[in-house]
């Protein structure tokens, strides 16, 4: 894994379980080491879901505006709410006028249901921090960091301004989205990666979100193995082992088996794609001894 | 010790809806749940909103049935499901929902062409904010009252609030709401509706442009009614979901943070009044037969020097493995604890194959079938 630090926009992706939040928090922290002013941020709904990145830093929601959640390391959900409100200031090119649209309850109604609207309010909250600038030419955030929502939604959010460009195609709308394509498709500010485990299903649906992103035309960086189990035995001792445990079920068997287990289903996976794929190892550590590890690993 | 409370489900629940966080082993569960009440000689619809559509290779059916899709004959049989029972899966197409609840209420096809034609529709079944679980629960609601099945099986969809499918549809139907609804229609009656809808129709044409707010308005009018209709029935749906019959299930992996999440949901389904019944900890070492530890004393007398020294560093697996064993086990009690004897706490092992063919489902309806003969632990 190579690079990231000098995008604007990273984009990690993978499905549940892998180990993304905890990952993308070690992200952070690498970032902040590396000197960068970094942006950590999520999709929200405003509501009081269950943040799992949040959690590693103590917290149960990431702020909803940008502030400090640890030194150096700036927080922020994604607001669907707070995009709308931006953008309809933007244009409406009054705040005033723009609370009394939104304060407007069928209007309200409509921008949390109606096609597309949410995901269109995410997006232009991203697009804001991207803007944002600490003194003209110098950007406030150089490194945003987005935990994306499941597969599903993933695909939903980066394919949003292609959709709805094909509907609104003059406007502020769409030179808002014309103006987020342009961050969001250029391999040198932006690149998604794609977190998996070293096993058959979560690689198969990291090779399917692979394609998914293709289509939405965002770069891919490329794939993360996370939790690789640590290779322990020479070649003449697997064999002599595996021949012993067939007959002899022991404590420590499945783990063992993991090891080529794992590594025969990242070999599938650098068969199946020409982006690179990267590898963390399985850190015994949890909590935050893990994401101190997984940051070192990572700068 | 109380009732089984996992058999009692199987055998008499209407409905079970699986929920928990995604990766966690959903969709191979409520699988194997549906295998399991089949076998007991029930009627079983297993219904998953997967995007992934794994349920499909699992059970065998082919991709995007119109309708749900009996297990083949051979493996209907492999599973030990006899008649009356029953095993069909179905894999929700939100897109082909919505469209058949369009011909539907147009009556006609020459009818309803205008309505599916219209780029908004046609966006909106692809992009509309809850719409995968608004058909989710439309579809649930014609299969619990249609009376072909005696249970329903539903695999909730992968979410990051796994109650989403709950909260989304509530959502659409506030906008969907008739009174509101109608504030987007050109208006015909009304000072104060016409004032909103005069608001509304600048509002939208300054950010959208007029073309596409033109569009938009067109797309309002041709669903007002069909709307109205979807909402009855999602009214209904939802108190359908709060009778004892329903059960809650979540399921969790022994993961630090999966079960925090665990825990999440089990207060917000009981915040929302919903009939919780079990925890199933998926990919736990809690049920894990005893084995041995690696010790040199069960090596063969002429063993290499290779499998001597393997031997000695599987011990260090060996000892994580034993370690882990013991933490599941905690886990799985604590589960029980706090689901109260209402509800059940079940572990199912880790499956090495990535549990997509019909014997691993066998093999965890076995197991879950074994639990429910011997009651909760």
């Amino acid at each position: 894994m190579k690079d990231w630090l000098d995008k604007r926009l990273v984009l990690i992706t993978g499905k549940g379980g892998v180990g993304r939040s905890t990952l993308t928090a070690a992200l952070a922290h690498a970032a902040q080491r590396a000197g960068k002013r970094v942006l950590l941020t999520e999709v929200a709904d405003g509501g009081d879901d269950y943040s799992p990145l949040a959690q590693r830093f103590g917290l149960n929601q990431l702020p909803r505006k940008a502030a400090s959640i640890a030194p150096g390391i700036t927080g922020s959900q994604l607001l669907s709410d707070t995009g709308i409100e931006l953008f309809f200031v933007s244009v409406l090119r009054s705040a005033l006028l723009a609370r009394t649209a939104l304060g407007f309850e069928p209007l309200r109604r409509l921008f949390s249901a109606a096609p597309s609207l949410r995901e269109m309010g995410t997006f232009f909250h991203l697009l804001t921090y991207l803007r944002a600038e600490q003194s003209p030419g110098h950007p406030l955030y150089e490194l945003i960091l987005v935990d994306m929502p499941a597969t599903g939604h993933t695909l939903a959010l980066t394919g949003l301004p292609d959709v709805v460009l094909r509907l609104v195609t003059r406007g502020p709308i769409a030179d808002g989205l014309r103006e987020g394509q342009s961050y969001l498709h250029d391999p040198l500010r932006t690149a998604a990666y794609v977190v998996t485990l070293p096993e058959t299903l979560p690689i198969s649906e990291a090779l399917e979100l692979l394609d998914g992103l293709e289509t939405t035309r965002v770069p891919r960086g490329g794939v993360i193995v996370n939790r690789m189990p640590v290779e322990r035995f020479s070649a003449d001792e697997t064999a002599a082992l595996e021949g012993f445990l067939e007959h002899q079920p022991l404590f420590g068997a499945e783990a063992f088996s993991r090891i080529k287990d794992s590594r025969r289903a990242v070999e599938r996976l650098r068969q199946l794609t020409s982006r690179p794929v990267s590898e963390l190892p399985d850190f015994e550590e949890s909590g935050e001894a893990l994401i101190e590890k997984l940051a070192g690993a990572l700068q | 010790m109380t009732a089984p409370v996992l058999g009692k489900l199987l055998q008499q629940n209407k409905v079970i809806v699986c929920c928990g966080a995604g990766g966690v082993g959903k969709t191979t569960t409520a699988a194997s749940l549906a295998v399991g009440a089949a076998r007991l000689g029930r009627r079983v619809l297993v219904l998953t909103i997967d995007p992934s559509r794994r349920l499909a290779e699992t059970l065998g059916v082919s991709r995007n049935p119109r309708e749900p899709v009996p297990l083949p004959k051979d493996r209907q049989q492999a599973a030990g499901i006899k008649l009356p029972g029953r095993l069909d899966a179905w894999m929700l197409d939100a897109k082909l929902v919505a469209d058949e609840s369009v011909r539907r209420f147009a009556g006609s096809e020459e009818r309803a062409k205008p309505i599916l034609a219209n780029r908004v529709y046609q966006q909106a079944t692809t992009m509309l904010a809850g719409l995968h679980e608004y058909a989710a629960m439309k579809a649930l609601h014609g299969f619990i009252t249609g009376g072909a099945y005696d249970l329903v099986v539903l695999d909730t969809p992968p979410s990051r609030n796994a109650l989403d499918f709950l909260d989304a549809p509530t959502r659409l139907a506030g906008f969907l709401d008739g009174a509101i609804f109608r504030m987007f229609l050109p208006s015909k009656s009304g000072l104060i509706g016409r004032a909103g809808s005069r608001l509304i129709s600048k509002v939208l044409g300054l950010v959208f442009g007029d073309e596409f707010a033109s569009e938009l308005s067109a797309f309002f009018e041709s669903f007002a009614g069909l709307f109205a209709s979807l909402n009855a029935d999602l009214i209904d749906v939802r108190a359908r979901l709060m009778q004892p019959d329903t059960a809650f299930l979540l399921v969790s992996t022994p993961s630090e943070a999966a079960v925090a999440e665990a825990h999440f949901f089990h207060q917000r389904i009981l915040q929302l009044g919903l009939p919780f019944r079990g925890f199933v900890l998926n990919r736990s070492q809690a049920g894990m037969t005893r084995k041995l530890f690696p010790d040199h004393a069960l090596l063969p007398a002429d063993a290499s020097p290779a499998l001597s020294s393997a031997l000695e560093k599987l011990k260090w697996l060996a000892r994580a493995e034993q370690l882990q064993v013991a933490r599941d086990r905690g886990l799985l009690a604590d589960l029980a604890l706090r689901g109260g004897k209402e509800a059940f706490a079940l572990a199912l092992p880790n499956l090495p194959a990535g549990a997509n063919d019909i014997s691993t489902l066998i093999s965890i309806a076995d197991l879950v079938i074994a639990e429910r003969r011997s009651g909760p632990r």
